[in-house]
């Protein structure tokens, strides 16, 4: 299996919102980012998300490139990591292997954070985001690559505005990467927007109600 | 029994209900269920043409003094929507969602509901907190019932530090500032970190910059 040669030149450390639609998207480019390490015996695989997600992106590049990864797996060169819904949990899930696989020497970490919202095994929307501003930090001491697979068909407006956009220095869609002009370093994103999240406010919490009362009435209020 | 045990035994077959308030706090309608839990014992349920806000600051039980509180603040214009979640014990086996939410228009007051939200199974531990506030109202309860080393996490956590830099910080355990944050979290009646850092900037419980 061979990488498509226009494959975007990713700065090192790097954190880069990926927009795409829908599953197969995600599937490819991922795919695309992660058989580039593989194919490099110095860089190392960290695949993260809700409970199953490292699995199954596992197996799919097992099924791409037609070989059992499992040995990579063992030697420590490819992670799987989990979230919490604890987000100092999921901060330390990311952190401490970072902190191992550099450790361990390898060149480079080709970190695979897909992303969810408001879900059970996933911290709240709030605590997601000043986790993903958090990354930032964390991602600059270590040589990552950190891809965070965004999918606009699935998403609401809010988690690609508030995460995705403001989150990351890096945007990639399209194939294209690009700096983002909308990035909010992590030192001004809690004071200038976590804290003004609009359904942290009693106005956000007046439509929560409201919605309660009158169940037929669309969701436009709730993380 | 005791006559404490006959109380909170009233308390836990406590219903909910919902009551329509003008904006003087007299109530002007309500559903069956309100009426049908009146004298029961738990936060007064005053009948139509009664005034709920006074029966609130008249009764002796704190969750009344609360949930007034939070009424107040609706009329006043301080927060939209007000909501507590509370119990009559730690033991009890009933625990409620009271909500307060504005009305617009003509003669505005508020909604009163109040909903059973959980039922604890006999064999469960009794439930860890008695008031859990979730509104922006001012709930001094909240912040009183934090440690000197809790509000010093809560300013940390609102300084945008992780548990790891708040350890280094304090020159303690990484594990005992994830005690101290859950107990800050659990205690200001937050779902979640931020919320609470949100709670506290709102209520100034932390300086702003």
């Amino acid at each position: 299996m061979r990488r498509s040669p226009d494959a975007p030149a990713y700065p090192i450390p790097s954190h880069v919102a990926f927009l795409h639609y829908g599953e197969s998207e995600m599937r490819d480019a991922v795919f695309e980012f992660l058989l580039a390490g593989l194919e490099r015996p110095n860089e190392a695989l960290f695949c993260f998300g809700e409970p199953g997600v490292g699995e199954r992106l596992l197996r799919y590049l097992e099924s791409r490139v037609g070989r059992d990864l499992s040995p990579e797996y063992r030697a420590g060169r490819i992670v799987l990591g989990t979230a919490d819904p604890d987000v100092d949990r999921q901060l330390e899930n990311v952190i401490a292997p970072l902190e191992a696989l550099s450790t361990s020497g390898f060149a480079l970490v080709r970190f695979v954070g897909v992303v969810a919202w408001n879900v059970l095994d996933f911290p709240p929307p709030e605590d997601f985001l000043w986790f993903e501003s958090k990354l930032n930090e964390v991602i600059s001491g270590f040589p990552v690559i950190g891809l965070c697979p965004y999918d606009l068909a699935r998403m609401p407006a809010r988690a690609i505005v508030y995460g995705a956009l403001e989150t990351h220095p890096f945007v990639l869609s399209d194939g294209a990467l690009r700096q983002n002009p909308q990035f909010i370093r992590p030192d001004r994103y809690l004071r200038e927007r976590l804290l003004a999240l609009p359904w942290l406010q009693d106005e956000g919490r007046a439509r929560v109600q409201a919605r309660d009362l009158r169940p037929g009435l669309p969701d436009g209020s709730g993380p | 029994m005791g006559g404490e045990d006959v109380g909170r035994e009233a308390l836990d077959f406590e219903r909910g209900g919902i009551a329509v308030l003008d904006s003087a706090g007299n109530v002007t309608w309500t559903d069956d269920a309100w009426t049908a839990d009146d004298n029961k014992g738990g936060l007064p349920r005053a009948p139509i043409g009664t005034n709920l806000l006074q029966a609130y600051r008249g009764h002796e039980d704190p969750r009344a003094q609360v949930v007034a509180d939070g009424i107040v603040a609706v009329f006043e214009g301080k927060a939209m929507y007000f909501e507590i979640e509370h119990r009559a014990s730690r033991e009890s086996v009933r625990s409620f969602l009271t909500s307060v939410a504005a009305l617009r228009g003509d003669g505005a007051g508020a909604v009163v509901i109040h909903k059973v939200v959980g039922v604890r199974a006999p064999h469960d531990p009794p439930h860890p907190v008695d008031v859990r506030s979730t509104s922006g109202a001012p709930i001094r309860i909240e912040i009183e019932r934090l440690t000197p080393r809790e509000r010093e996490v809560l300013e940390l956590m609102a300084a945008g530090l992780d548990n790891r830099a708040i350890a280094a910080k304090l020159r303690i355990q990484y594990s005992t500032v994830r005690g101290h944050v859950r107990s800050v979290i659990e205690k200001v009646g937050a779902r979640s970190r931020l919320e609470a850092v949100a709670r506290a900037y709102r209520n100034g419980w932390v300086a702003k910059e």
